[in-house]
Parts: structure tokens; C-alpha cells; sequence
């Protein structure tokens, strides 16, 4: 059985809202803004903290393995959701959103044909099993 | 459904005299081993009205779903209304018994999930009446998207929940839906009667007798009472005010009351029309919030007549008597009643007895009162439903825990996570993390990334240590403190050379502490970076007197000094090494990137096989801690442990500025010390944990951890030690051992071995 949730290759960064506004990050990378100062930078590869430049002498950009993720289609994304999450999700595509999905802190980037499921890798285990309960192959 | 309609024969044991039956098929389900048959669109109770059954022996029957009068047990689920139950093929329909509950249900441990669904819309209307309908078309008209709740389309409103949220029950599962706006459609519940005889079998409400006879039943002799719409049929009309019912088991007479004398009219059924009792109950629910409430539910309701005898809350078999009762030892408000009688906290949520509570109270100088809270659930819900879309609390795993199960550990849940309580054979990883060397899991330590121009200074203020002198390369133990002074969490404080600092907490603990520096940072005004990492490092504990040894072998780099602590590379993996020891021996723990914990653990059990490596697991971990005096926050504090209590009073410094818990520590240091943490010793075996502390036969205090120590070749606990009349006792017992009271550091008490 092909594993749902793979380690993500993530910096996170932790800096004030104005240098995270005007952060620079890889053109190829997925940025998940968790926070006004605070944001995971999935890379299209490996993590990179040196690609990352911020105006923040204090910044906290560290290459960080502790996410797991797994992109699922939409239309079982959905599905899934409809049950799992008791919150409105955006309409808007593509769009972030994170909270608790089957009682599980996640985030979530959709995308018209697809919606990544992001977590902590502590809970990895736990939403894989959640999601093939939920129908996810 | 098939067959030609046919007339059934009247069941001679009839309880409801009815004369024509109307047309029924062939088709059947079960009441109580009898096979019943029924018309297509009947409900189960108008299928058992066809035979003259009253499924519940008595009492008015409503057939809208507000009364517990038809209460039957349907396919195994008690408490289920047979007005509400489709009559279908197959179905098994059990009367709950005459006296007493029904029988709980069998364990079923194949029983279907119940799906939770969420929905949003814009507004949502509940009930699809005529106003339900006109509200759906309304908000539809305005283009918004509208949600209809119908009990006879099969979706059922149960609960209206902050959001708002209204949940319905639905043949395809729980349907939570996400609203703006609510509008509350619900219509009216007609008032029962309540008075003698009003259990018996024959009574009906207006609309339920309209219900039955449209469904061509005669039911015979009919007398009405009341005001009784043209749409139910009587034979007779009894004048003047309903006194009582009279019959055995079923209705015989009406008793009325005409110009001060009673009137008898003699019955096979009563239609007893009352007035009505709006359907707020959803209202009342989200009664904080923007509800539109229309059509008859938003009328006002009638106040019968106050009940003078009988049972007043069919639920709860609450008498009017019982009313009286409590109502004369104070109970004066509606919600007081409930309270003392549990009227209206039944099956049917007070649509019986909420009218008559109000008038009960009016009668006797009360002002005329509304309802009481109404709270969820509406309806009763079978613990399927209720936990629909329910998932177990989630624990955490760290990155070793498929080593750990390999390893044949017993696997425990604490702090939120999954953690390796013993690998089978506890007194070999206890020894070895004394004699030799062992490897500790510690991933679940709080983690913790501070930094900015005013760190330092957030520190201070929140710790009780000097953080100003920490040295770079350096950490030190420290206690986090509340504003009352009692220690919420402990861990370590690192200062890094460029200036920021590594914090660590109990397992469990980063999350509240986290946000205890965030909120205190941010309400002094302080620019700091927080960064938690307790999800995304790992952290392996080397400890024992071979730790070192072990090392050496895994780096070139050098490792640090005692509550130093460095970055280094160790088997190839980037690590962050604080020398720290909670087991009592030379000890560094290895916080590393949670993705190279298996590769590291792995090469160091490697490296180590020639030096007796084994790993130690939680109990073992305890035991070791325990003879060292060293506390666990949760386990050894209680919500009322300042330092001094705990004797940890050298962790606190006085003489650095203001800091969290400073001024409560400055008053209750000049309190009497009233109790603290100290070892017992005993000798042969340990107390058991949570044992109470005794003075003779004063109680003085109870074990917090206890163990049997092969080192110290004794029990060792640390406890609390509670002053008896002023004085702390000089000698104890616990768990029937005499206990001496002994400092908490049993092992190596100069704290030589970490240092090695």
C-alpha cells in the first residue's frame, strides 16, 4: 500500500510580519503563511535555508524535517472533508487554510485538482490512518 | 408494499376501542411478537392505532413527536417514538416496560459508524411548515442558500450550537451545518392534559385525532373536551372544564365541571384540545443568538388550567404533589423546579410539562415565568450518532516509535504521546543505564527556539533564574513559575553563542508554555522570535557511566562540559548536545533532526554493543529519577507547589529583578511552611503510589512516585509531608510500613556521577 504522507522537504521561518511580507523565497516553492510571522516553505526538492532571503537580522529560518504531507485529489479531498472538518473551507482556488481535521491539527493547500494535506510528522501516523478510514486509498 | 387492502378484525385484548380500522396491505412488521399490519405511509403508531394497540399501555397520544407517550423500543434502540418510526417491513418494535427502563442495548461492537457530514449555508430553517417554507423561499428569493430541516423529510434538527451550528439527524448521518442565520420554523406542540386519569389509553390531542381518523379509524364514541378544531370528529362535546378521566386502563367517562357540579360523559375516546405550547425549544437553545423565530412557534403559548393532582412531567413521573413539595421548600423558579423534581429533563424536554410548571407557579403568586434553558440535545440520540465523526484524542508519535514496537516495548500513553513504558525487562534497563550505558528516547521534551533583541529580557521576566548569567554555551535548570508562584513547568534554559536561546519543558508542557511566553513577551511590549520545535527535533538521552565512551566513538568533535552544551555531529548527524542529566549518571541528550533519529539510535546501539548498550524505557526511567529526588511538574507538584514547598528554593533568585510568581513567593515566605516534598524510605518494599502519609492516625500528606530502589536496597518515594498542628511529623507510616522521612536525593546525593 503506497504510503499517503511523505516528510516534507520544509524551512520555516519565524520573523516579524513586515519582513515576512517582503521575504524571498524560490520561485518553485509552496509558501504556507501559519502566522503573520511565522510561514513553512515546502521546496520543490530539498530544504533550503540559504534560498530565503529576509530583511530581519533576527529571523529564525531553520531547514525544519518535522512535516509530513501527501497530495490527495479533490473530489476525495472533499469527500473527506465533508466529514472531517467542521469548518468552512475556502472556495477560492488556489487557497490555505489550516485547523483541526479529524481531530488532527492540519493544513491544507488547495488546488483546483488537488489539496495538500500537511502535519506535524509526530501526527503523520495518525491521519494516514484516519484518512484510508475515510475512504482515502 | 403489495397486496389488496383488506380490514383487520379489532385485536380483542384492544386497548383503543376502535371500530374501523381503515384499509391496510399484507405487509407486516413486529410489535411484541405479534405481526402488524399497516397502510402504505403509515407510521409504526398509526399501524398499532389500526389494531388498537397503545404501544405504551396510556396516555394522550400526540402523534407529532412532542409527547413520551408512544416510546417503544424499535431494532434495539429504546426510547424511540413509534409517531416518529416509518412502519416497515421487518422492523422489530418492543413496548419499554410498564415499570421500569428499558434494557440497555447489547454491546455491539459491528454496529455502523454513523458518517458526520458538514455543510455551510447562509440560512438554515428548521421545521418546513408553512412559515418554514414561506422563510426557505424568502431567503432563496434573496439568493441565499438555504438549508430546510423537516422532521418529515427525514432531517431532523437536534441541536443548535455556537457558530451557529445547527446538527440534524439524517438517514445519511449527523449533518453539521455552518450558518449565518437561523430561522426557526417549528410550529406548536399541543398542551396534554393533567389531570387523574390522564394515563390512561384513549385520550388524544385534536390533531392527532384528525391524523387517526383521516387515516379512516373510527374511533367510536368520541367526546370532545375543550376547544377541539373541526378537523378531529366528536360524537359528543362534554361541557364545562375538564375534572378527570375515568376507566380502567382505558377511558370509560369524562368527568366535567358545569355550574360547580361534575358532569359525566361517557366515552370510547377523548379528544382533548387544550391549546398550544410553541416549539421553542430549538429557540431557547441558541438563545444568544440571532434566531428568527416564525409561524406558530412564535405565538404565545396558552397557560392552562394549574394542575390540581396527577403526574405533571410523564417523563419523570413527577407528580403535581412532588410540585408542592419542593415548591414549599423554595424552589420558586422554573428552573428551579427542574431542578428539584427533574421535570422537563426527560424524554420529551418539557413539551409536556413546561406549560403546566408555568401555570403551577402563576397559581401560586409567581409571575408568569418562560421556559427554561434548553439545552442539547433535543432528541435522544443513540451513542452512534452522538459520536458520529468522534475520532480517539490523537497521540503523538516520535520518530522512534516503530523502533521502539520492533524492540517489543510495552507501548503507554503520557503527555500526549506514545511512549516505550518498559522493553519486558525493567531491572536490566535500569542497570543499565547505571553500570553502563543506555539510550533514553526524549523526543517528547518541549523544544524550544527564543531570539530577538529583547530575549534576555522576556526571560528574565519570566523565569525566576538569572538568565543575565548564563553563559554562551552554557544552560541551566529552571522552574516556570505562575503569578501565584507555583510551578507550572520546569526544563533548561541554553544560551548560544550568537545570543539566542534553546529552551526545553516537560513532554507535554511546550505547547501551554509556548504560549505563556508568547502572551507575557507580548503584553510587556518585548520583539522576540519564538520558534517550537518539539515536533520537528528528536531527542536521544545517552546516559550512564560509559556515555562518554559511547560518544567519543560517534564524533570527532568535543563534547561538552557538565550543563554545557554544543552543536556537534554525532554518526554523521547534526545534533545539538545539552549535558543534563535527569537519570542521575553522566548523561547528554542528542536533539537532532526528527528524520535522523532512526539512523542515529541506530549507530549508536551499534557503537555500543561491545560496551552492554541496552535502552531504557519509561519505567526504568522513572525508578532512576525517583533515587535521584529529581520532580516530574504533574506527577510530584500539585496545582499549589511553590519552590519552597517543593525545596527547590535554590532554583529561585530573589536578588535579579522582577520575574513571574516573585511577589507571592515574597508573601508566602513569610507564611508558615504548611507542607513539602520529601523522600520516605522504607524499608523491605515501597508504598504504593498516591499512598496516604500517616501521623499516628493524623493524615499527613501522600506518596507522589514510588519505587523499590536495588541500589539503595530500599523504597524510596518522595511524597508530600503536611504540617500537623504546626509541627511536621518526625516519623510516619505508609501503606503499613513505617517510613523514615529522609532528603529526596537518595542516589549519589553530592551529584558526583553526572559531573564525571
Amino acid at each position: 500500500m503506497p504510503e499517503l504522507l511523505h516528510t516534507l522537504p520544509v524551512t520555516r521561518i519565524v520573523t516579524t510580519a513586515a519582513a515576512l511580507d517582503g521575504a524571498s523565497v524560490p520561485e518553485d516553492a509552496l509558501v504556507l503563511r501559519t502566522a503573520p510571522d511565522e510561514a513553512l516553505v515546502i521546496h520543490a526538492e530539498a530544504a533550503d535555508p540559504d534560498a530565503i532571503t529576509i530583511d530581519d537580522a533576527h529571523a529564525i529560518v531553520v531547514a525544519d524535517a518535522g512535516w509530513s504531507g501527501g497530495w490527495i485529489p479533490t473530489a476525495a479531498a472533499d469527500t473527506f472533508l465533508d466529514g472531517n472538518c467542521s469548518w468552512a473551507r475556502p472556495i477560492d482556488r488556489p487557497a490555505f487554510a489550516q485547523g483541526m481535521v479529524a481531530h488532527l491539527p492540519v493544513k491544507l493547500w488547495f488546488e483546483a485538482e488537488r489539496t495538500l494535506f500537511v502535519v506535524p510528522h509526530v501526527s503523520a501516523h495518525e491521519l494516514t490512518h484516519r484518512l484510508r478510514e475515510g475512504g482515502i486509498a | 408494499m403489495g397486496g389488496g387492502a383488506r380490514k383487520v378484525a379489532p385485536d380483542p385484548t384492544s386497548t383503543n376501542r376502535c371500530r374501523t380500522l381503515g384499509a391496510v396491505s399484507d405487509d407486516t412488521f413486529d410489535f411484541a411478537g405479534r405481526d402488524i399490519t399497516f397502510a402504505p405511509g403509515d407510521s409504526a403508531l398509526l399501524a398499532l392505532t389500526r389494531h388498537g394497540i397503545h404501544p405504551a399501555g396510556g396516555g394522550p397520544l400526540c402523534f407529532a413527536g412532542d409527547c413520551p407517550n408512544c416510546l417503544c423500543t424499535v431494532d434495539g434502540i429504546s426510547y424511540v417514538r413509534a409517531c416518529q418510526t416509518p412502519a416497515e417491513v421487518g422492523v422489530r418494535i418492543e413496548p419499554h416496560p410498564t415499570n421500569g427502563e428499558p434494557p440497555l442495548p447489547a454491546w455491539d461492537t459491528e454496529a455502523k459508524t454513523v458518517a458526520a457530514i458538514h455543510r455551510r449555508a447562509d440560512v438554515v430553517v428548521i421545521g418546513g411548515g408553512e412559515s418554514g417554507q414561506a422563510a426557505r423561499q424568502q431567503a432563496a428569493d434573496a439568493g441565499r442558500i438555504v438549508e430546510l430541516l423537516d422532521t418529515n423529510d427525514g432531517a431532523e434538527a437536534i441541536a443548535v450550537y455556537p457558530g451557529p451550528i445547527v446538527v440534524a439527524r439524517t438517514a445519511d448521518g449527523m449533518v453539521n451545518i455552518e450558518c449565518d442565520d437561523i430561522v426557526v420554523a417549528t410550529g406548536a406542540a399541543e398542551i396534554q392534559p393533567i389531570v387523574p386519569g390522564s394515563r390512561l389509553a384513549g385520550l388524544w390531542t385534536p390533531r392527532a385525532a384528525a391524523h387517526v381518523q383521516a387515516a379512516g379509524i373510527d374511533l367510536g364514541l368520541t367526546v370532545a373536551v375543550g376547544d377541539v378544531s373541526d378537523d378531529a370528529a366528536a360524537t359528543v362535546v362534554a361541557p364545562g372544564e375538564l375534572v378527570r378521566f375515568e376507566g380502567e386502563e382505558r377511558l370509560a367517562a369524562v368527568i366535567t365541571m358545569v355550574d360547580g357540579a361534575e358532569v359525566r360523559t361517557e366515552a370510547d375516546n377523548a379528544i382533548v384540545g387544550l391549546g398550544i405550547h410553541p416549539r421553542t425549544g430549538l429557540a431557547r437553545m441558541a438563545n444568544f443568538m440571532d434566531v428568527e423565530v416564525v409561524g406558530d412557534a412564535a405565538l404565545e403559548p396558552t397557560v392552562p388550567t394549574c394542575p390540581s393532582s396527577g403526574i405533571a412531567c410523564p417523563c419523570s413521573n413527577v407528580t403535581v404533589e412532588q410540585l408542592d413539595d419542593i415548591y414549599e421548600r423554595g424552589f420558586t423558579h422554573m428552573e428551579l423546579l427542574k431542578r428539584g423534581t427533574l421535570a422537563g429533563t426527560g424524554t420529551c424536554q418539557g413539551s409536556v410539562c413546561t406549560p403546566y410548571l408555568r401555570s403551577f407557579l402563576q397559581d401560586r403568586g409567581q409571575e408568569l415565568q418562560p421556559a427554561f434553558t434548553f439545552r442539547p440535545m433535543a432528541k435522544q440520540l443513540t451513542m452512534n450518532e452522538i459520536a458520529a465523526g468522534s475520532h480517539l484524542p490523537a497521540l503523538a508519535r516520535t520518530s522512534l516509535d516503530s523502533v521502539h514496537r520492533d524492540l517489543g516495548a510495552q507501548m503507554d500513553r503520557m503527555g500526549g504521546w506514545w511512549r516505550p513504558w518498559t522493553y519486558g525487562d525493567t531491572d536490566a534497563e535500569y542497570a543499565a543505564v547505571r553500570e553502563r550505558v543506555s539510550l533514553g528516547d526524549v523526543s517528547t521534551l518541549g523544544k524550544m527556539i527564543l531570539t530577538g533583541p529583547d530575549a534576555e529580557a522576556s526571560l528574565q521576566r519570566l523565569f525566576p533564574t538569572d538568565v543575565s548569567t548564563i553563559k554562551p554555551g552554557r544552560s541551566r535548570y529552571v522552574l516556570m513559575l505562575n503569578e501565584r508562584g507555583y510551578v507550572m513547568d520546569d526544563g533548561m534554559i541554553a544560551r548560544e553563542h550568537d545570543g539566542t536561546f534553546f529552551l526545553t519543558f516537560t513532554s507535554g508542557g511546550a505547547s501551554m508554555a509556548e504560549m505563556w511566553i508568547r502572551d507575557w513577551s507580548a503584553s510587556w511590549g518585548h520583539d522576540i522570535r519564538i520558534l517550537n520545535q518539539t515536533m520537528s527535533l528528536g531527542a536521544i538521552n545517552v546516559t550512564g557511566p560509559l556515555a562518554k565512551e559511547l560518544l567519543e566513538r560517534a564524533t570527532d568533535d568535543d563534547l561538552p562540559p557538565f550543563l554545557g552544551h554544543c552543536n556537534i555531529t554525532v554518526a554523521g548527524v547534526p545534533c545539538k548536545v545539552l549535558r543534563v542529566s535527569f537519570t542521575g549518571e553522566l548523561s547528554f541528550e542528542l536533539h537532532h533532526p526528527v528524520d535522523r533519529s532512526v539512523e542515529l539510535w541506530t549507530a549508536l546501539m551499534d557503537l555500543g554493543a561491545d560496551l552492554g548498550i541496552q535502552p531504557h524505557a519509561i519505567e526504568a526511567l522513572f525508578r532512576l529519577r525517583l533515587e535521584k529526588g529529581h520532580i516530574i511538574v504533574g506527577i510530584d507538584t500539585d496545582y499549589d507547589s511553590t519552590p519552597r514547598r517543593l525545596q527547590h528554593e535554590w532554583a529561585v533568585n530573589m536578588k535579579k529583578g522582577d520575574f513571574i510568581g516573585r511577589t507571592a513567593i515574597e508573601r508566602t515566605n513569610r507564611l508558615a511552611l504548611d507542607k513539602r516534598l520529601v523522600g520516605f524510605r522504607t524499608e523491605g518494599r515501597a508504598p504504593f503510589e498516591g499512598a496516604v502519609v500517616w501521623s499516628g492516625s493524623d493524615y499527613a500528606g501522600w506518596v507522589t512516585s514510588a519505587a523499590f530502589s536495588p541500589t539503595i536496597g530500599a523504597g524510596v518515594a518522595l511524597g508530600w509531608l503536611e504540617a500537623v498542628d504546626g509541627e511536621f511529623p518526625a516519623s510516619v507510616t505508609i501503606d503499613g510500613l513505617d517510613a523514615e522521612i529522609v532528603s529526596p536525593h537518595f542516589y549519589d546525593p553530592e551529584g558526583a556521577r553526572p559531573r564525571a
